[in-house]
């Protein structure tokens, strides 16, 4: 049964792998850039997930991770001619203005850089508990952009940076996605994974249980900054241009709100979810046209998807708090079942009838 | 030397004296019972010495290492571990993980050792699990080791309880009042539970109890507290004698 399993894995791996292939070969830029987005948003719903969902603190900073590991990746690529144009206002500081890195390392610095920064906010921060800690990690996230913003010298301040080289394609996006998952789904599993769970449910219990909490909630606040860098770093890549203006508290919103209809605490439900969010919030772009309905027009209000999308957001807090898979996980077992139970298969329809009886 | 003293702890909130110059000792081997009416101080000394609190005044010693002013973590580390008085259970996870993160505190591996199952951990991992499932044996829950903690009735999340704190490996083990809410079978088999363990696992055990069966049946010797102060020590027959007991607990006859 074991190597069945292993075998439907592996089928299903090769099916995705086929699907990113044509994927890429058929569907036009558009299509292609939503598909990096929602592998992007899966990192970025995984690392948010392993801080708040596995672990159980409430933090808001995540878009001051991800501006960090954005700009860090935009700034060590940048080759020298890009940078020059687009530091008119005042010239780079040295020696950035000389330095340009191949894309992993820079990827890797955005993430490192990132998880420093965890750690600097997350010694004082982490002392708070509930509604504290996200109003700190909140307000450091405006520091970030902040910060960004003032830095004229090394990030070209409100401006941005245009011209950022491109790599980031439907492989980066992915692989670095699956690899993502492969991890937090090992590490979740690990004896640490199930310490930051005990600490989700009863820290009192966990810290009395042997668990020191400031180092377990260090180490899921570092490890998902890290991501959140990297995912950062990718975005940055794949848009081809950063400004601070996109790393406000919106940013956060999204992802939270990709982790919360997922499931907090479920590796799976991120990940779905990180494609619905994504891919609808595409789709719900009719909402800011105009819209004839026959007997009137709606005139088209820029901003309307975004009170949709916070309706969904109020209806799924009021109505499913445990989002579309609570806190388990994907398992055949699980996926057969359901399949036997929905009444059109044959399985289950018999199962319906023994069960009435 | 007794494996745990404390000297003169006292523990004040503002104005209010919780715990008053407590002495306790604690001999290797002994199981020592703590009881008083309700909001004497009883579960409050049991957070100074756990380090949930610190106390305002005065020292514990635990095996002649000063552990006053130590992190709950810390302590457990050290080898003294507890139960809570309203059950704390991780309430989501199986009964095997409870167990499991109890173990947690003797993980020698980093956290990438562990995701990418290097030896080192995979041997931790395997002794872990054989040692917790050997425990749950022991309770009598193995058969539930995959059923949602917060699923099992109530006498056996006391249970679960009790395993799960031994897994830390203690020397001491604080059960805060193990027996509540048990019918008297319940209360039967954990005074029987109590001294098994504490035989098989050379344990120390001091609790909380309001069951005086309990009390009386099991223990060595009973402190008994009365607004945070010690009022009577000793063994649980002189501790039926005597009069200021009976005074706290049953008040004064005013003919007297």
């Amino acid at each position: 049964m074991k190597n069945k399993k292993n075998l439907y894995t592996l089928i299903s791996i090769v099916l995705v792998f086929l699907f990113l292939v044509y994927a890429n070969k058929n569907f036009d830029s558009y299509q292609i850039r939503i598909m990096n987005l929602c592998a992007i948003y899966v990192i970025l719903g995984l690392s948010m997930n392993l801080i708040n969902g596995f672990t159980g603190l409430f933090s808001l900073g995540h878009a001051g991770f991800m501006a960090i590991g954005a700009y860090t990746t935009a700034i060590l690529t940048m080759p020298l001619a890009v940078k020059e144009s687009n530091f008119f206002l005042a010239p780079m500081a040295a020696p950035l203005n000389s330095i340009v890195w191949p894309f992993v390392p820079a990827l890797l610095l955005g993430g490192l850089l990132s998880a420093a920064a965890a750690f600097v906010i997350g010694a004082p921060a982490l002392r708070l508990k509930g509604d504290y800690l996200a109003i700190a990690t909140l307000g450091f996230g405006e520091i970030i952009r902040i910060l960004i913003t003032n830095a004229q010298r090394v990030t070209n301040g409100a401006l941005g940076l245009k011209g950022i080289p491109d790599t980031t394609n439907i492989w980066w996006t992915f692989g670095i996605a699956a690899l993502t998952i492969v991890f937090m789904t090992l590490l979740i599993n690990s004896s640490y994974g199930r310490a930051f769970k005990a600490i989700r449910e009863d820290e009192i219990a966990a810290e009395n249980m042997g668990i020191s909490l400031f180092k377990h909630k260090m180490l899921a606040f570092i490890i998902g900054a890290f991501f959140a860098g990297i995912g950062g770093g990718l975005l940055g890549s794949l848009l081809g241009t950063v400004d601070p203006k996109p790393f406000n508290f919106m940013m956060t919103f999204n992802i939270l709100f990709i982790i919360v209809l997922g499931g907090m605490g479920s590796i799976t439900g991120t990940v779905i979810s990180a494609f619905i969010v994504t891919i609808s919030m595409e789709a719900l772009r009719v909402l800011d046209s105009s819209i004839n309905l026959g007997f009137m027009v709606i005139p088209g209000i820029t901003g309307m998807r975004m009170v949709i999308y916070s309706l969904l957001l109020i209806v799924v807090i009021i109505y499913f708090r445990r989002g579309l898979m609570g806190t388990s996980e994907f398992s055949w077992d699980k996926a057969f079942e359901f399949f036997k139970r929905l009444p059109l298969s044959k399985g289950g329809a018999k199962n319906a009838v023994t069960k009435n009886k | 030397m007794p494996l745990l003293k404390t000297n003169n702890v006292t523990m004040q909130f503002g104005g209010l004296t919780a715990v008053n110059d407590f002495n306790l000792e604690l001999n290797d081997g002994e199981i020592i019972a703590l009881i008083g009416p309700n909001g004497a101080g009883k579960t409050t000394a049991f957070n100074v010495i756990t380090g949930v609190y610190k106390p305002t005044k005065g020292n514990i010693r635990f095996n002649e290492q000063d552990i006053t002013g130590l992190r709950p973590d810390q302590i457990t580390n050290k080898g003294i571990a507890r139960t809570f008085q309203n059950i704390r259970l991780f309430k989501d996870l199986s009964v095997l993980d409870n167990v499991l993160i109890a173990n947690h505190l003797n993980v020698k591996s980093n956290f990438l050792e562990a995701s990418f199952k290097l030896p080192r951990y995979n041997k931790e991992e395997r002794i872990m699990r054989e040692k917790s499932l050997a425990l749950l044996e022991k309770v009598g829950l193995v058969d539930l080791r995959n059923e949602k903690s917060s699923s099992l009735p109530y006498g056996k999340q006391r249970r679960l309880e009790i395993a799960r704190a031994l897994a830390t490996n203690p020397k001491i083990l604080l059960l805060d009042e193990p027996a509540a809410g048990m019918n008297p079978k319940e209360t039967e088999d954990l005074t029987l539970f109590i001294k098994q363990i504490r035989d098989e696992f050379n344990l120390t055990i001091f609790m909380i109890e309001h069951h005086m069966q309990v009390v009386m049946g099991i223990s060595d010797r009973i402190y008994v507290f009365d607004y945070g102060v010690t009022i009577a020590q000793g063994t649980p027959h002189e501790i039926q004698n005597n009069p200021k007991v009976i005074e706290a607990y049953l008040g004064v006859s005013e003919d007297a």
